[in-house]
């Protein structure tokens, strides 16, 4: 019968006809960039809407925690690091894993290669600066696992609080830091340095990367079988979104363009970060790959004294829309 | 005690349970919240009118006690996730388990930063007030100037100075500086123009050169002006130490804490930080206020009696 209705509405929409579309409010992890591209796409090419979707794309910034505007109603779901969605779980606010688009981590360290860093254990008497709020997990359980101390001294990294930007590296306040693949690291290459010049660690090759980006929605809302059909409608279109994006990538960083209000992002900028986040979905269908799920919790339960959680979470994601999504 | 000044005494319960049963019908959590809300008000007016002795700190006392009672009622009784607004209890054993980080906290921001800085700011705004009083040339320059300055906004200024000074303290003083500059530099240069022509005239007859009509007349008189501009100037302070902490910090400050914490949606941390900042705040300004009515004890807004 769901189905039957669900064709109906289909037929409806692209019969051109006006139909009452379902409403979806997605929270962004970060401001409208490529990093969101299959969104956006799937949003240009009316994927949504061929499931009878309104999707209403929320930009996130530096001041704005996804799991917060989740919590207070803001938005159905959400992109969230899934450290710090796991860290929100766990502090009493039971979101859920819905869909996994990311497969790769694009989280690395940059370091200049003067500074004598030439492997992780070397970071010990350095600097490191750091964005926080949420996203300092991965890093702090690395080193944790490394047994370098973020107190300072001579054994530990002395950890910055670094803006979202990378000037702490560019004027030599730090000889390391925290860089995106697709983002910073092209944005201190942009400054006039080479890469020769620096030294990257990054997550993945040292098998402590964290997944990132999944979507996530509330626990409560996962019992409302209407709920759970919007859903996968709504991972459905996005993952075909993603596959577009991943195919072209260069009209998918225009159409990103086309979205950002703000003017902030240049084309190369853009066009550069989608062939780099193209590289992070490549191979994924939305489905979590529990591997990946084990390896991710494992992380940062091995945090030492200070574990970004302190016990294996229980619930945290579900199959059920993907497969859902997957079924068709 | 008349039967007029009785008769509302008895008229008003009957009236509030009426209200209350009135709300009941529609929300009882709302009617529950209601009803300690108008018992805590009717025993402070009963308190009030009566003029019972040491109402003057009850009054106040029993206020503060049911907004937070209140506070705690509606987060328990509508479920209110934490993540949201947390209850006054969390956040009572935030702050008490945590002391050791919010004194960190603490001195690193209010020591550190703030009152360094709240000091520095103060200080030059009140020897630029005396230089431009001394030079109209001053006078006519450094005023727009002083204007422009405080017209930035925290926000982009911020940034910059961190940049500038680096990650640690010497960052936020400068913000301070920045902010509490020009309020106290006008409220400075106003309060040397308080003396009049007549009491400088005086002072000039009895011989007395410049320095002497400046610490004997003329900033005493201009003492309202300067402790207004330094109560003003005491809660930017404040705000100036812990907003430049967003912009980059080392990983302690009050800043610091609440920037990571909302992330984390630890939010009954970032209350516990909030708690810190408004008694720092409190006590800063009471403490010039305390300084303000010993020192200025002849002005009539402080004459008592």
């Amino acid at each position: 019968m769901k189905h039957l209705t669900l064709g109906a509405a289909a037929l409806l929409a692209t019969g051109g006809m006006a139909v009452a579309q379902d409403e979806v409010n997605l929270q962004l992890q970060w401001v409208t960039q490529s990093q969101f591209a299959g969104y956006y796409a799937a949003l240009e090419n009316g994927y949504y809407d061929e499931e009878n979707l309104a999707v209403n794309i929320i930009p996130g910034g530096p001041d704005i925690a996804p799991p917060q505007v989740l919590a207070g109603g803001g938005a159905d779901v959400m992109l969230n690091w899934m450290p710090s969605a796991l860290a929100a779980r766990e502090n009493g606010l039971p979101v859920v894993n819905i869909a996994q688009p990311f497969v790769r981590s694009g989280l690395m360290l940059t370091c200049w290669a003067d500074s004598g860093i030439t492997e992780p254990a070397d970071l010990a008497g350095h600097t490191v600066a750091h964005w926080f709020f949420g996203n300092e997990y991965p890093f702090l359980s690395w080193m944790s696992q490394l047994g370098i101390g973020v107190e300072g001294g001579d054994d530990g990294v002395t950890l910055l609080q670094a803006g979202f930007n990378v000037d702490p590296l560019l004027q030599r306040q730090a000889d390391c830091m925290s860089t995106m693949t697709y983002n910073e690291y092209w944005q201190v290459i942009d400054a006039g340095v080479t890469p020769e010049e620096l030294v990257t660690f990054r997550y993945e090759d040292f098998g402590v990367s964290t997944l990132e980006d999944g979507i996530w929605a509330l626990e409560e809302n996962l019992d409302d079988p209407e709920f759970v059909d919007r859903m996968a409608r709504f991972v459905r279109a996005s993952m075909r979104g993603w596959a577009w994006a991943a195919e072209n990538p260069d009209e998918a960083a225009m159409i990103v363009l086309d979205y950002d209000e703000t003017g902030a992002q240049t084309e190369e900028h853009q066009l550069r970060m989608m062939g780099e986040v193209a590289l992070l979905v490549a191979g994924g269908d939305g489905r979590l790959d529990e591997a990946a799920y084990q390896r991710t919790v494992d992380t940062l339960l091995a945090g030492g004294s200070d574990p970004v959680i302190s016990a294996a979470p229980e619930g945290a994601f579900t199959h059920v829309i993907t497969d859902a999504a997957l079924a068709e | 005690m008349s039967a007029l000044t009785l008769r509302p005494n008895w008229a008003w319960p009957g009236v509030l349970i009426c209200v209350v049963a009135v709300v009941w019908a529609l929300d009882w959590r709302l009617a529950i919240i209601a009803a300690v809300w108008l018992i805590a008000w009717g025993i402070n007016a009963i308190l009030a009118r009566n003029g019972t002795p040491g109402a003057r700190i009850l009054v106040p006392l029993i206020f503060g006690l049911t907004l937070l009672t209140l506070w705690e009622m509606a987060v328990r009784l509508y479920e209110v996730s934490p993540v949201i607004l947390p209850a006054p209890t969390a956040i009572a054993v935030a702050f008490a388990t945590n002391t050791a980080t919010l004194w960190a906290d603490f001195v690193q921001t209010i020591l550190r930063g703030a009152l360094p800085g709240y000091a520095l700011g103060c200080g030059a705004a009140v020897l630029t007030a005396l230089a431009i009083d001394r030079s109209r040339f001053l006078q006519k320059g450094l005023l727009p100037v002083g204007n422009f300055i405080a017209a930035l906004p925290i926000v982009g200024t911020a940034p910059i100075l961190v940049m500038w000074y680096g990650f640690g303290p010497s960052s936020k003083i400068a913000v301070v500086v920045a902010m509490v500059f020009f309020p106290m530099l006008v409220n400075a240069v106003q309060g040397l123009k308080e003396s009049s022509a007549m009491q400088r005239d005086l002072m000039h007859t009895y011989a007395a050169n410049y320095w002497q009509t400046l610490f004997k007349l003329r900033l005493p008189t201009a003492l309202p002006f300067l402790f207004n501009g330094l109560k003003i100037c005491s809660t930017l302070a404040l705000i100036g130490a812990i907003v430049a902490e967003f912009f980059g910090s080392p990983t302690v400050g009050m800043g610091f804490r609440i920037k990571i914490e909302v992330g984390r949606l630890a939010m009954d941390m970032v209350w516990a930080e909030i708690t810190v900042a408004a008694l720092a705040g409190s006590g800063l300004y009471g403490l010039m206020a305390l300084a303000e009515r010993w020192l200025t004890f002849w002005h009539p807004s402080q004459r008592r009696g």
